[in-house]
């Protein structure tokens, strides 16, 4: 009987899981960070990443999730302003987390 | 009776294994639209395509860029029209010269006037770095009007050097970037101009 119970438990766990999406939220909304400090994703701040050619790109480490994009003049055009050597990073691109970057 | 009690135990748990992997099969499954496994198991909408909506982000610069964070991964890339221009909220152009006002017609040498007025621009201006960019009307030839365009955009960037102003870029794009219809003087007179953009 016991084993039956434990059967059973499990089964309907499994089952359960499926509400759950076993990996916790359901993640329909791509717009939002739901993190340990759920944010909407327009709040982020930027440093910039000055890439081997010397352009600047936007970047922000967001904890768990990385984004990076291009810095664009209004023409479309690379915007390589020597804000820092090729390689390096400046600005405040970890934002204000208070979650320590382990990785 | 015992193996009949064995084989029927087997049974039971055989099924219970299969239902318990089926349940959890099932679910991501159903839910595969966006969780973290799903789509291993969702042949079928990717077929079709999965929905992928981003938000904008804005960069301090006022330029829009497509965000979406995933759950654990985040993307982004330029929000840029189908001419390759980014759309942005506001201009970094910070400085427009009528070129009427700083060039004879078809001259490219600053006026005396005019090169003050662009010294006290660019002292004032405060900006990290500059990007200058000439235009013309669409009167003359188009090879013509790059030639000329350029030739203003580089004495406009040799007076920002001479105060010590960082230029990055000098360009000439002639009468391809019209800022105006040609087809008034107005429009044309408007088009005439050479463009500081400020990065900062």
């Amino acid at each position: 009987m016991t084993f039956m119970k434990t059967i059973s438990f499990l089964a309907i766990a499994g089952l359960l899981s499926a509400c759950e999406g076993g990996g916790g939220r359901v993640k329909t909304d791509k717009t939002q960070d739901y993190g340990f400090r759920s944010h909407h994703l327009s709040t982020m701040t930027a440093g910039i990443w000055v890439d081997p050619n010397g352009c600047d790109h936007w970047i922000i480490d967001d904890g768990v999730e990385g984004y990076m994009s291009e810095r664009l003049d209004p023409y479309g055009k690379p915007v390589c302003s020597d804000a820092a050597p090729p390689n390096t990073v400046i600005g405040p691109f970890q934002g204000t987390s208070t979650i320590g970057d382990l990785l | 009776m015992k193996q009949h009690a064995k084989f029927a135990r087997k049974t039971v748990t055989a099924a219970a294994a299969v239902s318990v992997i089926l349940g959890i099969f099932s679910a991501n499954a159903a839910l595969a639209q966006d969780g973290l496994f799903g789509r291993l198991f969702d042949n079928d909408r990717n077929t079709k395509g999965e929905r992928y909506v981003p938000t904008v982000w804005v960069d301090p610069d006022g330029c829009e860029h497509w965000a979406m964070d995933d759950g654990f991964e985040g993307y982004m890339s330029p929000h840029v029209n189908r001419q390759g221009i980014p759309v942005c909220h506001r201009q970094n152009v910070c400085g427009v010269m009528n070129t009427d006002q700083y060039f004879a017609t078809n001259s490219y040498k600053l006026s005396a006037g005019g090169r003050q007025n662009l010294a006290n621009f660019f002292q004032s201006a405060n900006s990290r770095a500059y990007i200058i960019a000439g235009h013309t009307d669409s009167r003359a030839s188009d090879e013509y009007n790059m030639r000329l365009s350029y030739n203003r955009a580089n004495a406009v960037a040799a007076v920002a050097s001479a105060v010590g102003a960082k230029v990055i870029d000098v360009r000439g794009y002639g009468e391809r970037m019209p800022k105006a219809a040609n087809n008034s003087a107005a429009g044309m007179s408007a088009n005439r101009r050479v463009e500081i953009i400020c990065i900062r």
